[in-house]
């Protein structure tokens, strides 16, 4: 692999490339999905490329390609370099690079159990066990078990003189429940929704989860759902479980202080931002209780590695420092725009996509409270767990959320059971109503490997810590 | 480079003889991509891609294993197979598992263009220089892409099939930013680049953004809607995802389920999938090598039944309607080239006969709530208007909407006459015309 990243960056030079950087990756993949005792997809797939970016003329161009013979990786550094001649006809400015060092280096992610190496009739019969034991209720019609493993090898290289390579293993997995009642369809997952909890790490993850201890519960739960309560309509406190936290600060934190958004550059797409250049340092994001970082050094994230896709080290950084917006996500290309230099938020899915600036782990720092303490502290509210629903808007301000499952607190206590709460909310309204925020001791990292931006669509897997957090005169009940 | 058509069909052939197992299939696709994106009126990102995937799926018995590579030499197809052939020794008894389907005859339909392949990185720049100056020239910034799609499918399996076929395809996407929060989109997508006029695309969202300067504040509630083609094909897209396939159909959490024969849309709804259309884009056959056509999902408001593959056309005793999606598939099969049918409506007809509604030019970033009811949130985007008495007055800010599509659709006062193909092409898009709702419940706006 390293030859090909030098044969790379010396065809990029040949051709006129001012800059360029170079990325071969493989990556394995095998993934099994159980749905109501049937096996109904079990899958292994590998990749392997080459992805070239260079600058030439002072603008981009990528190109990538899977031959990777001599002339096919010639033949892509050279598309490549005429791709950034096409793109100068319209620019401004030459591209201009922040400064980073040149690294030569290996990083390997947490495994203690390679995922591979467990039998595949083993890997099969555990989510069979945790499938069967869903259907506990006969108003569970749908069951489904699922696991996902992937394995990166990747090295960079860049004509600055880097040249890293770095390892990881990720595992994934989850159960859940499908209730189906009058007219209605109540899901009900663990340990999260969209295929559970995804983290690096290898076998002892997916065992850690216990599927099969859990499916009981969480069929019952699914099966409860079908005379729960609606969910009233009206503006109350809410404490959020955790897993929701993550989605909430991952779209409504993550996505907006991402700086290659705020430039314009996925105004198209994704969207743009209602965070402003002028406001790092001014503005006001959230109550004084809301402390978020980003963070790529957190062992068995998946927002974790040694270096980025441009090949800045990994760090942790502020975004927001009780309450005020103090930092970015930022790339060597647009840090300086804030006046300063990468923070390692560069990330690509896979060889054949040029990198974007992406979470990597951005989490609501843990504050003091204890869940119990903070339910008891609740005279009137919804407890609110599990996401089922996402949206938010072009600029990451109006967004609404629905999840699983709910209670009624009421004079600090959880009571009855409610299906399929949702809320809605304005980003800074929001977070400023952010009254309390749970301890680390109940604060987990949440991976999300699901995270689409850019065109061509890139799937980033990206990471947020979280715990419990409550937030005041929220309105909740939406269209119901 | 991609494979030729015929290498294609030489590399799903090799792969088959290498695969040792009871029946066997393999999908080839390779593919050339290119996209040129561009943001604050200029190329920022311009990328291509060559790469080819090998898929195989062995069966042993009822017993299914499916393994993929993008590595085509010998020992890498040899790897793969194996390795396929290990997965279906492992897997369980699938006992309703119907064996691979057999050969059928697909229509042929030509979707190559030599203009989409000529479409080049210089041609890919001239074009996105001639959208951005549209927006220039008001004082507005423009984003969005050019992209270039060129592909060659293979299918074979040892029953006979050997479906191939080659496609191209163009999109462009434009969003023109002006002052005061107004903004316009505007997007093209064909087979064929010949039809593709980058000034007509740009001047369109540069115009809409003009309208749209300075919106102001709605109150959110009920409102009559007309919606554009941009946003209808989300409703439908949604309807297809969630209500159309086999699978949830039979597992009983489609809108379908124990409605079909009956009434579940307004009477003007007319829906069927159909990859053959002239209009649309993708591929003649599904990923099992079966032949695809006019499906008929809902008929003047009547439900006619669910798209299927070979498993579900087995299990549910219904017939194959081509919609299988590349194996190992955990979400069933899907339509991918859904199309309403037109109504007789101008939009600008649809606008005079509204009271007080609002012009919505296209949804963002909408998900379902309601599966069974198709109930979606989602937020309005790039363009949206009052209606008051039969004209656009007020561009108002950005609405969410939380609404079940069922009900909204069984509201139907006009359907237009002209329809959009809306997608993101490589293999699927939306064919629609506007629509002309009863209600829309807008439920929250952006201050």
């Amino acid at each position: 692999m390293k030859d090909i990243v030098a044969l790379a960056l010396d065809a990029a030079s040949a051709a006129g490339a001012s800059y360029a950087d170079a990325r071969v990756v493989q990556t394995r993949h095998e993934d099994i999905s159980v749905r109501t005792g049937r096996v109904e997809a079990i899958g292994s797939t590998e990749s392997l490329g080459v992805g070239i970016r260079v600058i030439a003329d002072g603008a981009w161009g990528f190109a990538a390609t899977a031959d990777l013979t001599a002339d096919g990786v010639r033949s892509a550094a050279t598309q490549a370099v005429a791709l950034a001649h096409a793109a100068a006809t319209t620019r401004r400015e030459p591209v201009a690079l922040a400064p980073v060092g040149a690294y030569r280096d290996t990083w390997t992610g947490p495994c203690e159990i390679d995922p591979f190496s467990v039998p595949l009739d083993d890997r099969i019969a555990l989510l069979l066990a945790a499938d069967e034991a869903l259907r506990v209720e006969s108003a569970v019609k749908i069951s489904g078990a699922s696991l996902g493993l992937l394995r990166v090898d990747k090295v960079f290289g860049s004509s600055e003189g880097s040249l890293i390579e770095q390892s990881y293993t990720e595992s994934q997995a989850g159960i859940v429940a499908y209730a189906i009642g009058d007219g209605e369809v109540l899901p009900r997952s663990y340990p999260n929704s969209l295929g559970g909890q995804a983290v690096q790490g290898g076998w002892e993850a997916i065992l850690s989860l216990d599927l099969v201890g859990n499916a009981p519960r969480v069929g019952e739960q699914a099966a409860a759902l079908v005379t729960a309560a609606e969910c009233p309509a009206g503006r109350t406190t809410v404490i959020i479980d955790s897993s929701q936290i993550a989605l909430q600060v991952h779209e409504s934190i993550g996505h907006p202080t991402e700086l290659d958004r705020i430039l314009g550059d996925e105004a198209a797409f994704a969207g743009t931002s209602f965070v402003g250049l002028d406001d790092v340092g001014r503005l006001r994001y959230g109550s004084e209780h809301v402390t978020v970082t980003c963070d790529a050094t957190i062992p068995g994230s998946l927002g974790s590695f040694g270096y980025d896709d441009e090949g800045v080290p990994a760090e942790r950084d502020f975004l927001i420092r009780e309450g005020l917006l103090v930092g970015l996500q930022s790339s060597r290309e647009s840090a300086p725009a804030i006046g300063r230099v990468s923070n390692g938020c560069m990330r690509a899915d896979g060889w054949n996509r040029q990198p974007l600036v992406r979470m990597t782990t951005v989490s609501l720092e843990p504050g003091t409270w204890g869940f119990d303490e903070l339910v008891a502290d609740t005279e009137d509210g919804i407890y609110l767990e599990t996401n089922t629903s996402w949206s938010i808007d072009d600029r990451r301000l109006n967004f609404q959320f629905a999840c699983e499952i709910g209670w009624e607190i009421k004079d600090g206590k959880l009571g009855r059971m409610i299906k399929t709460p949702n809320y809605t909310g304005i980003t800074p309204e929001f977070w400023g109503s952010c009254d309390a925020v749970c301890s680390r001791d109940s604060w987990q990292v949440w991976g999300i490997p699901n995270c689409g931006k850019g065109e061509p669509m890139q799937v980033a897997h990206v990471a947020h810590g979280a715990a419990p957090a409550r937030f005041r005169d929220v309105q909740v009940g939406v269209g119901r | 480079m991609r494979l030729s058509l015929a290498d294609a069909r030489a590399l799903a052939a090799r792969a088959i003889q290498l695969t040792a197992a009871d029946e066997a299939e393999v999908l080839v696709a390779s593919s050339a991509t290119a996209l040129t994106r561009f943001a604050d009126n200029r190329i920022h990102q311009n990328v291509a891609e060559s790469d080819t995937h090998v898929s195989i799926r062995a069966v042993l018995g009822t017993r299914v294993g499916v393994a993929s590579t993008n590595r085509t030499d010998d020992e890498s197809l040899a790897r793969c197979a194996a390795a396929a052939l290990e997965i279906a020794r492992y897997a369980p008894d699938d006992p309703a598992f119907p064996g691979l389907p057999t050969a059928r005859r697909i229509s042929p339909v030509n979707r190559v263009s030599a203009a989409t392949r000529g479409f080049d990185a210089s041609r890919r720049a001239a074009a996105a220089a001639a959208i951005i100056e549209q927006s220039v020239e008001r004082g507005f910034t423009a984003a969005g892409t050019v992209a270039t799609s060129d592909q060659a499918v293979a299918i074979a399996n040892s029953h006979g099939v050997d479906a191939a076929m080659e496609t191209t395809d163009l999109r462009a996407t434009v969003l023109s930013m002006g002052d005061g929060a107004g903004s316009g989109w505007a997007s093209f997508l064909a087979a064929d680049a010949d039809a593709f006029s980058p000034e007509a695309l740009g001047d369109q969202a540069a115009t809409t953004a003009s309208r749209a300067a300075s919106p102001t504040s709605l109150d959110p509630g009920s409102y009559a809607v007309v919606l554009a083609p941009e946003a209808v094909s989300d409703i439908i897209d949604f309807l297809g995802y969630v209500g159309f396939g086999a699978k949830a159909f039979a597992e009983g959490s489609s809108f379908l389920v124990s409605h079909v024969g009956d009434r579940v849309l307004d009477e003007r709804i007319t829906i069927r999938d159909d990859a053959l259309s002239a209009e649309t884009v993708g591929l003649a056959f599904d990923f099992e090598g079966q032949p695809k056509g006019p499906t008929s999902l809902i008929s003047a408001g009547i439900a006619s039944g669910p798209v299927t593959d070979s498993y579900y056309a087995s299990t549910l005793r219904l017939p194959n309607t081509g919609h299988a999606l590349p194996a190992p598939n955990p979400y069933g099969p899907m339509a991918l080239n859904l199309e309403m049918a037109a109504g007789d409506a101008g939009v600008m007809d649809m606008i005079a006969s509204v009271k007080r509604g609002v012009y919505v030019s296209r949804f963002h970033y909408v998900n379902v709530e309601d599966p069974m009811k198709v109930t979606l949130t989602g937020m309005t985007r790039d363009g949206t208007f009052l209606i008051e008495d039969g004209r656009l007055t007020n561009p108002v800010r950005n609405l969410r909407f939380t609404q079940s599509a069922v009900e909204a659709l069984s509201h139907v006062l006009a359907v237009g006459r002209e329809r959009t193909l809306v997608g993101p092409g490589e293999g699927g898009a939306t064919l629609v015309p506007a629509l002309l709702l009863e209600k829309w419940a807008f439920t929250g706006q952006t201050g």
